[in-house]
């Protein structure tokens, strides 16, 4: 048993460790090489070149601006939403839960796009809408900028900062505060001597795991910003290798190193900070309830603005979208719009078109397969991670976790320069391995809840009431992780389907995935065409959700049942 | 049925250093009893526990169940848990979440593959012992700690086993409910006439439901007996100390005569129960706090008469606790709380050489 559990863990190393590491080393050795066909003859031009690019340093403060910029709204935005939901009287606290979970099922690139068509100068529906009742001379707003893409980058993260600080909250010991209270502090007094440097560990979390986010997001920066020339790392790095008649592989490594170093720096700054939040709040164990702060008059105008927020976010893009893929061109909602409105103008045509159809074909394909893959490997990592505990399984932790901070676009770069000494190149395996190597600790960790959640002695009991180890595992194991592989499954696939950053980078002619499809069509101002295949990849998405919750639930009731 | 264990050891190492769960053990539990292994914790009682129903491999020994060898180093005989025919209940009761009441309490009865039928009739029977008739339905995450309690017992005495063990089965319920169900599983344990292992590391829980306690300490058996015996009359000073509450006077063998030994303290000349120490050794006097008998004023010297001072009181409610400065000792006292006393006063009491336990050092 000890023998079969190390040789296990030991495996799990090699192929975890080879998912992630290889990217970085073939990164590290392609920074310092010539070129993708001199792999191995070594220079250091490539830096020099790639740091003494005056555009560089352009590039550089403006990702530092839409970085922080972002992520101090999304954090400011979640800190926001979880001291309403939790410590107050505020009214429908359900929204809550959708405002955290739905966004995340709207893919960031859809995201992008919908305020895009609202706000883009030339003919955002918003912009044209406001032009016409306010006869204005020009559009009002111009989401084409750093603002604009600081704006959307900030929404997108906030369902991740809200989910990192609404728990903190709601541990959060209201004793502390009470002991405040008692000493003479008022409430404001209170919330800032106390409440807030309480939850520093679970903001600062919040803020940098937004601040790794935003730095590897390429959805953002590609649609928003390449149309109003502000370009940022990820965006640099693209053009690099995506646009000219020479991508350079060599400097694009370059770049990438500084951008991957500061993403796994900032992810192990992470690690320590929700360590050391867990150890800051802690729950006493009995009759635990918060004290609710009575908002009274301004109870109604902060629901609204969390209704309005919830509108934003999850309401909005979709009818944007869906409106816009009904209408033959970009208009007003108007009367006429809405008779002129057919399925031929956009979706018949994306139906009939087939690099549309394929890439349909291919992301439903890494979705479904990667998604399988992806949870039968992180079945076993979480098992030798949560139930082994030995040295080595602390090591195929912080291996499973490493890929957490990787950039898509920056691993990318890093497996080109891996596949194309391969056969792989330029197949749909080379984008299914760089998908389950760059989102495996998405599969791992409602995994690792699931084991956990597993304590030693409901398995022990029932080999004391006489059933045989194979008997255990079916009725007691199995159906105690199903509810962990189907989010686990459904997880991993929602994001397979929607998948852009790595995509970009390794889809090549025959390979094309739906994100990259509706990249194009964006740089060609396809709109209508985008909505369409952009409805279609959220239903696609969605079913898989369905689909799994059902065959899971299927599942329960046969085991349950005996 | 019979439970002997001879010779089981179990070491465990962990960061670079071998510890001793179990060392060479050696012990009989007899049959149709409520058997208790106490002790501190770390001392092996739950790894002894463990052992018996198989969960943990022992390094050497045997452990036999009825006539039934179950675990031997030398022969190579090891009977997996589930052939071993056991029942136990868990410290964290170890209700399946996913089930409810009826499959959690039918599983051992489904593994042997009873009928249907059969299986609907124990568990209802069995239920309705537990007092929970009517649960069947409801999932197993909807009760409370003492319901998830009397589950995990149900499921423990469906498949009428010849052994039960217990591991802790209390320790994860508040006081109050504690106390009740601590009665509770008397009256049930005291219905079947079984045989049933009880592993606590709770003091009045032990002395409460037991037939017979055992002590242990590092890994060893320090002592058996009956509660009473243990309470009374332990053999050494650990067993006496942790059992319950008791000044301990260092004391000097004076002499023997008849039923008592007398000894010299700090409290003046005691006389104590009979133990056969050689005079002049030293021992350790064992006086437990509720036998002070105590009359007011200062009174002539007699046979085990104690003059001293009351140096702190404290109402407890049942009763004072006080502490009473004796020549160079002090001792612990539980004085009734009608008693007319004061700090500072002066007192005599007496204690019954029957309740003056000598042990060795």
């Amino acid at each position: 048993m000890v023998q079969t559990r190390s040789k296990l863990t030991y495996s799990l190393i090699l192929v975890v460790g080879a998912l992630t590491l290889c990217p970085v080393v073939m990164l590290i050795l392609g920074s310092f090489s010539k070129g993708l066909t001199a792999f191995g003859s070594f220079t250091l031009d490539k830096y020099v070149q790639a740091y003494t690019d005056p555009a560089f340093f352009e590039v550089i403060v403006n990702t530092t601006v839409f970085v922080l910029g972002s992520s101090t709204l999304a954090t400011g935005l979640a800190l926001f939403l979880a001291y309403l939901n939790n410590r107050t009287d505020i009214p429908f606290k359900f929204m809550f839960g959708v405002i955290s979970i739905i966004p995340m099922m709207i893919p960031h690139l859809l995201f992008s796009v919908s305020w895009a068509l609202l706000l883009n100068p030339s003919n955002g529906i918003l912009n044209l809408v406001l032009k016409q009742t306010l006869s204005l001379e020009s559009a009002p707003f111009n989401i084409y900028s750093l603002w604009g893409m600081i704006l959307v980058e900030g929404l997108l993260d906030l369902p991740i900062a809200y989910l990192i600080i609404a728990p903190a909250m709601a541990s959060f010991d209201v004793t502390l505060e009470e002991s405040s209270r008692v000493f003479g502090a008022g409430t404001w007094r209170t919330l800032v001597r106390v409440t807030l440097p309480v939850l520093r560990p679970a903001i600062l979390a919040a803020f940098i795991l937004s601040v790794v986010r935003s730095l590897a997001s390429f959805a953002v920066p590609s649609v928003i910003g390449m149309p109003g020339r502000v370009h940022v790392l990820a965006t640099y790095l693209y053009d690099m290798i995506a646009k000219g008649f020479a991508p350079d592989y060599g400097k694009a490594a370059a770049v990438g190193m500084s951008v991957l170093a500061t993403a796994v720096t900032l992810i192990f700054v992470y690690r320590a900070l929700t360590a050391e939040s867990e150890k800051y709040v802690t729950i006493s164990s009995r009759g635990f309830r918060p004290a609710v702060i009575e908002l009274k008059k301004a109870r109604i105008p902060l629901f609204l603005v969390v209704g309005l927020l919830s509108f934003i976010l999850i309401v909005l893009p979709v009818v944007v979208l869906f409106y816009t893929s009904l209408v033959p061109y970009s208009m007003v909602p108007s009367a006429r719009a809405f008779s002129l409105m057919s399925w031929n103008h956009h979706w018949i045509e994306v139906l009939e078109d087939p690099a549309s159809l394929l890439s349909l074909k291919n992301s439903l394909f890494l979705g479904v397969a990667g998604a399988t893959l992806g949870v039968l490997l992180s079945i076993f990592v979480a098992y030798v991670i949560v139930k082994v505990r030995t040295q080595a399984s602390g090591i195929l932790e912080s291996l499973s976790y490493l890929s957490f901070s990787f950039p898509g676009i920056v691993i990318g770069v890093g497996f080109m320069w891996f596949f194309v000494q391969t056969p792989l190149y330029a197949t749909l395996w080379a984008l299914l391995i760089g998908y389950i190597a760059i989102y495996l600790p998405y599969g791992i960790r409602p995994l690792s809840s699931a084991f956990v959640q597993i304590h030693a002695h409901l398995e022990e009991s029932s080999l004391v009431c006489g059933a045989s180890p194979l008997t255990t595992l079916r009725r007691i194991m199995v159906p105690l992780l199903v509810p962990g592989i189907v989010s686990a499954w459904i997880l991993m696939a929602t994001m397979f389907v929607r998948e852009l950053t790595l995509s970009v980078v390794l889809s090549r002619p025959g390979t094309e995935v739906l994100a990259v499809q509706i990249l194009r069509f964006a740089e060609d101002g396809l709109w209508g065409k985008l909505s369409a295949l952009g409805i279609m990849m959220i239903l696609i998405s969605t079913t898989l959700v369905v689909l799994a919750t059902l065959v899971g639930a299927r599942f329960k009731l046969v085991e349950g049942g005996g | 049925m019979e439970i002997r264990i001879q010779g089981v050891s179990k070491h465990y190492f962990s960061e670079g250093k071998t510890i001793k769960a179990l060392d060479n053990v050696d012990l009989t539990i007899p049959a149709k009893q409520i058997f208790t292994l106490l002790g501190p914790s770390g001392c092996g009682k739950t790894t002894l526990l463990r052992c018996i129903v198989g969960l943990e491999t022992p390094d050497s020994g045997e452990i036999r169940i009825g006539d039934e060898v179950v675990w031997s180093k030398e022969k190579n005989i090891s009977v997996p848990t589930e052939k071993r025919a056991l029942a136990m209940v868990f410290q964290t009761y170890a209700i399946w979440p996913h089930m409810n009441v009826f499959d959690n309490v039918a599983y051992p009865l489904q593994v042997r593959k009873l009928p249907g039928e059969v299986i609907r009739r124990m568990v209802e029977k069995t239920l309705r012992f537990v007092r929970l008739e009517g649960f069947e339905k409801r999932p197993a995450t909807k009760l409370s700690g003492g319901q998830q309690q009397r589950v995990a017992l149900a499921r423990a005495l469906v498949a009428e086993p010849k052994v039960i063990l217990f591991d802790e089965p209390l320790s994860n319920l508040d006081a109050k409910l504690r106390e009740e169900t601590r009665k509770e599983l008397r009256t049930f344990l005291g219905e079947l006439k079984i045989t049933a292992v009880y592993v606590t590391h709770d003091r009045i829980e032990a002395l409460v439901l037991s037939d017979t306690i055992a002590i242990m300490r590092a890994g060893q058996i320090i002592e058996v007996g009956s509660p009473k015996k243990i309470y009374f009359d332990a053999d050494t000073r650990f067993v006496a100390d942790f059992i319950g509450r008791a000044n301990l006077v260092k004391a000097t063998v004076l002499a023997h005569d008849g039923d008592h030994t007398t000894v010299g303290s700090g409290l003046g000349t005691i006389a104590c129960q009979r133990r056969d120490i050689p005079i002049g050794s030293e021992a350790t006097l064992c006086i437990r706090p509720e036998f002070l008998r105590f009359a007011r004023g200062e009174a002539a010297g007699g046979k085990n008469i104690l003059n001293g001072r009351v140096e702190s009181l404290v109402f407890i409610g049942e009763a004072y606790e006080g502490e009473i400065r004796v020549g160079t000792e002090r001792l612990l006292a539980k004085i009734d709380p009608d008693a007319n006393l004061k700090e500072g006063d002066l007192v005599s009491f007496s204690v019954d050489p029957a309740h003056c336990l000598l042990v060795p050092v």
